[in-house]
């Protein structure tokens, strides 16, 4: 499953490399695609504007199957404030842009599942898929805004998984 | 050792893709779609002459065939069976409104609503059309060549219809889909432009003609075609003609394989209807996505590889290294 999570979210870096690649985060000393999941970095307190952060949470398992499918549901955080250059007055365009990049780097709905644990990372047999994102509302805290979106991320284990 | 093969649990599909190739209706001779050679185009741009639908909702097909025992002996028992009937119908909803999926929706025959001339008189399916321009040669699929007076009269946004003048021929008319068929001789040259397939939206227009959004159904303009600017589209309850296209129907499963239906015939077996799809599952308003209601049957072909008669072809492209 670990392979399937590892998957989603560097797909999901990917593509926001190419969306745009001003959107980035510079953690431990090295600027990054402004995508983060949370488990894998030291505790974030607050969580970080203007960054995509996942977070794993739900985990259902389907082994009346060929194969064992997983399904592990991604909460999608992310906030903004706007930006200084506009005195925070363009938080809701701000927002409103990393809805439409989210919904972008999305689709399509499946990549290929590769073994990260390997350098270079190694090609698996089967897909890693998800459907469309559920969004919630939108919360503000003050001069903050903030939503999340949940994505149901399906996938097959294979023989050695 | 390495791993090289999955077991591969049933395809996984989010929703389910149509496109459009016409038949010769003269010959009842349909489009053939070959999933060995063409099994592995692209969703959004489908081989030569398929002609993408959109997704499509409630894809339902029903096999109405009928078999029947063969009974022998005392008590009787069955010997073998027999197949008595081959039937088979699809339904669907269109997700999208376009000059197509409207055709195939509905009963009858579909017409554009030509672009009246001034002065002319209502009627129901259009008012007597403006004069017909002339398409220029070295014109393509995505160009018409005009003199500068006739491209001058239309603008980008315009939406056309290419087809020849009628001229008092009977039986299937329109290019490359037979819109409608002609039992006696008319009066409107326009005639075959109202019914016919090959329209597009123009784009931009110069003083050497229009370019056109997308590419013409027919292909580039043959000799002796004429142009016109159309309104919209009108259909009616009632009349003989039956709309036929070959389909095909495919969806795309998780892991990369494709399930492929093919009715090389498919006649419409419904008048035009809509149904209606609330925007939002929890939304509490009253607006609504009006959606194209179609039911069609299947028309048998004859099988060249071994004489049958068949209506539908199903194929199944396996995901790569899932076990068959």
């Amino acid at each position: 499953m670990q392979n399937a999570k590892d998957s989603f979210y560097m797909a999901l870096r990917n593509r926001l490399a190419v969306i745009n690649p001003d959107r980035t985060i510079l953690l431990r000393g090295t600027v990054r695609p402004g995508i983060v999941v949370e488990e894998a970095e030291a505790p974030f307190s607050p969580l970080p504007s203007d960054v995509f952060v996942l977070r794993w949470v739900g985990l259902g398992i389907d082994t009346d199957l060929a194969s064992t499918m997983a399904a592990e549901e991604c909460e999608i955080l992310y906030q903004t404030c706007g930006t200084q250059s506009f005195g925070g007055l363009d938080r809701g365009r701000a927002l409103s842009e990393m809805d439409e990049e989210l919904v972008a780097i999305l689709q399509p709905y499946y990549t290929p599942k590769l073994n990260y644990t390997p350098t270079p990372p190694a090609a698996m047999l089967t897909q890693v898929f998800w459907d469309e994102a559920a969004f919630t509302p939108l919360v503000v805290q003050r001069d903050l805004l903030s939503r999340s979106a949940k994505v149901t991320v399906l996938s097959y284990q294979e023989q050695g998984e | 050792m390495a791993t090289t093969w999955f077991s591969a649990p049933a395809p996984v599909a989010r929703r389910v893709r149509a496109y459009f190739a016409p038949v010769n209706r003269a010959t009842a001779a349909p489009t053939v779609f070959d999933p060995a050679e063409q099994g592995a185009f692209s969703v959004d741009s489908p081989p030569a002459p398929w002609i993408s639908l959109g997704w499509i909702q409630d894809f339902t097909r029903k096999s109405a065939s009928k078999t029947a025992p063969v009974l022998s002996g005392i008590p009787a028992a069955a010997l073998e069976q027999v197949r008595e009937t081959l039937n088979a119908e699809v339904s669907l909803q269109f997700l999208s409104w376009t000059k197509l999926t409207m055709a195939l929706a509905t009963g009858s025959q579909h017409m554009n609503l030509l672009a009246p001339a001034v002065g002319a008189a209502g009627a129901a399916d259009g008012a007597l059309a403006a004069t017909a321009v002339v398409v220029e040669s070295g014109s393509t699929a995505n160009f018409v060549s005009l003199a500068a007076s006739d491209a001058a009269k239309f603008a980008p946004g315009s939406i056309i219809a290419i087809d020849a003048d009628y001229v008092g021929q009977t039986g299937y008319v329109g290019s490359p889909v037979s819109g409608a068929y002609v039992r006696q001789p008319l009066t409107d040259v326009d005639y075959i432009r109202r019914i016919t397939f090959n329209v597009a939206l123009v784009s931009a227009v110069s003083s050497s003609g229009l370019t056109l959004a997308e590419p013409l159904p027919a292909g580039a303009p043959s000799a002796g075609s004429k142009l016109q600017a159309l309104t919209g589209f009108v259909d009616r309850e009632g009349g003989s003609f039956y709309q036929e296209w070959s389909a095909l129907f495919v969806l795309q499963g998780s892991q990369g394989e494709r399930i492929f239906f093919h009715y090389p015939r498919l006649q419409t077996m419904a008048g035009a209807e809509e149904a209606t799809s609330p925007i939002g599952a929890k939304s509490s308003g009253s607006q609504a996505r009006v959606l194209l209601k179609a039911q069609f049957m299947a028309l048998p072909v004859i099988d060249p590889l071994d004489g049958e008669r068949v209506l539908c072809y199903r194929s199944f492209l396996p995901a790569p290294n899932g076990i068959v």
